[in-house]
């Protein structure tokens, strides 16, 4: 564990997910590996001159998913209220073994990880892009550290993070998760000197490659997109997403007539909120699906691994079975047939 | 310990109160349309904003040495200045000045909220009216301001019926008209009994010592016109170096407020005068013959030494950002201590220097970013909460 004294007023499930980066490089704790699951049969190169950055949240999706509905639970009963607000170290007070349970969570990680990573793979083979994937060597950005406070251990992490993706001889990086994309290209660069490492975001190698081609989704859908805070308000990529979406034939994209864009409404998963405040991030969650589900869309469309979790929590919260949540990757692999 | 779980339990029963998810939705979309439609109309808005930020930059830092000009200039103007070092300082002026078994009109104040003035006076054995219907029906619910300009934004209109029957001893409907016109009979003549009238305001310009009032309603007019004595409270970032530049905020202030033009903007740099018999210049015309004006530092200056965290003081409180805050929609202004989410978590950090606050409201910050789209002065909150962060994490 981190220097007590560093963190006693940091919610205690930002200081586990922060031990969890610095201990076990991955936001979950998982252990060494089981984050590269998702590639396997894809027979990527574990280096390469450019590579994909998979990021934490897609590559343990499931397990976050499954870790938030307790939390979630957790939140909602007598004594979970108190809990992932309190001070770091009353949890030990209370005799519960939050990381245990945080670690079991973890473990159940399967099958369901990754899809939209595996098809964001297609679509980039599929548009002749070549590329390897560090796999377990893959670190992890450490974002979620600047944002909670930690910045001196973020700095340190940096360097590590420079370090691990320099060794194997990496130079170009196409990253997919917003945050980690806004971490490796705007927030690194300040803590590492001579920062050298091109990075560009998934939707702008993709943009570049369909300019020519023919996409055709199986049937014709209304799809709404939602930006993701990170990619829309740090990134820049708003027209990006849209572009792309309009460009494949049987899409119709319809969208909120104020909430998008730099304007879009938060899901409520933001810089670790989740973590911290579990029933009110549902509470935003729901209030951002029902501002989508006004546009009559079959498909809410967006990009980032924890939108999809809340957006998803958001419609079974308010028992809308007709209407699916998909990653943009997903989207795109369809409408290429991949 | 308490003070994370009783603020997680009280933004969750905010949470869970659909009045609150109701009166919000109505009020996000409201002003919305008519933000859109103040910009359109006045388009000029958006570059006369930039200006007052690059001002705000420059002269923030300057804030001591302006206050000081402030003070001479209405000095010169016959009226009293003070500059109050903390909180309390400005408390005693302002105790000293007023006594006791005083009646007082008090026009809506954030700093006022800020150094719990008006709690002060009543302490001191004074009767104290909040004039601005919203603050009055606050202070009758004794309850606290949950939004910066619209303090009862929370507040449906059978709960106002309610309380005003309770008030007047008559039964009243839940009737918007009946219910305005009943506080301006209750309020009415308070104004001409008053001893005191008091206010805060939007902006001061140093050079002339001029402080400025944007209202709607017509009640700061009369609390800082009717009563012999009137006492400014002032928060020393309001302050700007020219009439000009306070021209420019306050205009920037109302159309991000939502408004096209207040009914009412106010300068005032002294006491009421008359040189109308024999050009012997005499105070208490008709308005009063005491004109007070006291600068709060309250850890301003200290705070506009912080590299980031200064942005805090380029606020204009025209409340645009908590209109976009998605936690705001559902929580009003049970996200904030004095002053309400992303800037309220500096506030409570830095001026309030209530610390656990600060920390829940910090954590409470979503870091969505888009109030930074909406804010006048491109207050970069994110950056604000993240630095923030870092300072609970590490001191």
């Amino acid at each position: 564990m981190m220097k007590k004294k560093s963190k006693g007023l940091i919610p205690p499930g930002l200081v586990y997910m922060a031990d969890n980066i610095i201990t076990k490089h991955n936001i979950l704790g998982a252990s060494k590996g089981s984050g590269a699951k998702w590639a396997k049969g894809l027979n990527l190169p574990q280096k390469g001159e450019t590579i994909f950055f998979a990021g934490c949240g897609y590559q343990y999706s499931s397990a976050l998913e499954s870790l938030m509905s307790l939390i979630r639970k957790m939140d909602k009963s007598a004594i979970g209220s108190e809990l992932p607000m309190s001070l770091a170290g009353f949890q030990k007070k209370l005799g519960l073994d939050l990381a245990g349970m945080y670690r079991k969570v973890a473990v159940r990680g399967g099958d369901a990880d990754g899809q939209p990573l595996r098809d964001a793979v297609k679509v980039l083979h599929n548009l002749g892009v070549e590329f390897g994937y560090l796999a377990e060597d893959e670190p992890c950005c450490g974002g979620l550290l600047y944002y909670i406070g930690l910045q001196s251990e973020f700095a340190k992490n940096a360097q590590e993070v420079y370090n691990g993706l320099k060794s194997p001889g990496v130079k170009r990086i196409i990253s997919i998760v917003p945050s980690c994309t806004y971490t490796i290209r705007a927030l690194l660069p300040k803590s590492v000197d001579g920062y050298d490492l091109e990075v560009k975001h998934f939707l702008e190698v993709v943009l570049e490659g369909i300019q020519s081609r023919e996409l055709q989704f199986p049937k014709e859908v209304k799809v709404t997109y939602h930006d993701p805070c990170q990619l829309a308000r740090n990134l820049g990529l708003i027209e990006e997403p849209r572009q792309i979406l309009r460009a494949i034939k049987g899409i119709e994209l319809v969208e909120t007539d104020w909430t998008k864009g730099e304007w879009a409404t938060c899901c409520g998963g933001g810089g670790g909120f989740e973590a911290v405040f579990p029933e009110l991030s549902l509470v935003l969650a729901v209030n951002r699906t029902r501002e989508l589900l006004e546009t009559g869309a079959e498909i809410i469309v967006t990009h980032c691994p924890g939108c999809i979790m809340q957006l998803k929590d958001g419609l079974k919260e308010l028992k809308v079975d007709d209407v699916e949540v998909l990653d943009l990757a997903q989207i795109v692999a369809m409408a290429m047939g991949v | 310990m308490s003070v994370f779980t009783d603020y997680k339990k009280e933004i969750m029963d905010a949470a869970h109160d659909e009045k609150i998810r109701v009166a919000l939705l109505r009020a996000i979309k409201s002003y919305r349309a008519n933000i859109n439609n103040a910009l359109k109309k006045f388009p000029h808005t958006i570059k006369m904003a930039e200006e007052v930020r690059e001002m705000k930059e420059k002269t923030i830092g300057d804030m001591e040495k302006l206050a000081q000009q402030a003070c001479e200039a209405i000095e010169e103007n016959k009226g009293k200045a003070y500059i109050a070092k903390t909180a309390d300082d400005a408390l005693n002026i302002i105790g000293g000045l007023v006594g006791s078994g005083k009646l007082i009109v008090k026009g809506k104040s954030m700093t006022g909220e800020e150094i719990e003035l008006r709690e002060h006076l009543e302490a001191l054995g004074n009767e104290v009216y909040e004039t601005d219907l919203g603050e009055f029906i606050i202070q009758k619910l004794g309850s606290k301001p949950m939004h910066i300009l619209a303090p009862a934004v929370h507040v449906p209109k059978e709960d106002v019926a309610r309380l005003f029957s309770k008030i007047t001893g008559q039964e009243l409907p839940p009737d918007i008209e009946t219910l305005v016109a009943t506080a301006r009979n209750l309020l009415r003549e308070k104004y001409f009994q008053a001893d005191i009238g008091m206010s805060g305001a939007n902006v001061v310009a140093a050079d002339t010592g001029t402080l400025f009032h944007i209202e709607n309603e017509g009640n700061i007019r009369l609390a800082t016109s009717a009563p012999p004595v009137y006492i400014a409270l002032v928060g020393m970032e309001k302050l700007v170096p020219t009439l000009g530049d306070a021209y420019k905020v306050a205009e920037v202030t109302w159309r991000y407020a939502n408004y096209t033009i207040p009914s009412y903007v106010s300068l005032v740099s002294g006491p009421s005068k008359t040189g109308d018999i024999e050009k012997v210049i005499t105070y208490g015309a008709h308005g009063p013959a005491e004109f007070h004006v006291i600068f709060m530092d309250d850890g301003r200056t200290d705070l506009a030494k912080h590299p980031i965290l200064r942005q805090a003081l380029y606020c204009l409180r025209c409340g645009g950002c908590l209109y976009e805050c998605p936690v705001f929609a559902v929580t009003a202004g049970h996200f904030g201590d004095k002053y309400f989410a992303g800037v309220g978590a500096v506030w409570a950090a830095m001026i309030t220097q209530n610390r656990e606050k600060a920390a829940s409201l910090a954590y409470t910050c979503l870091t969505c970013g888009r109030c930074k789209i909406r804010c006048p002065m491109k207050i970069d909150v994110p950056e604000m909460i993240v630095t923030l962060r870092e300072l609970i994490a590490t001191s």
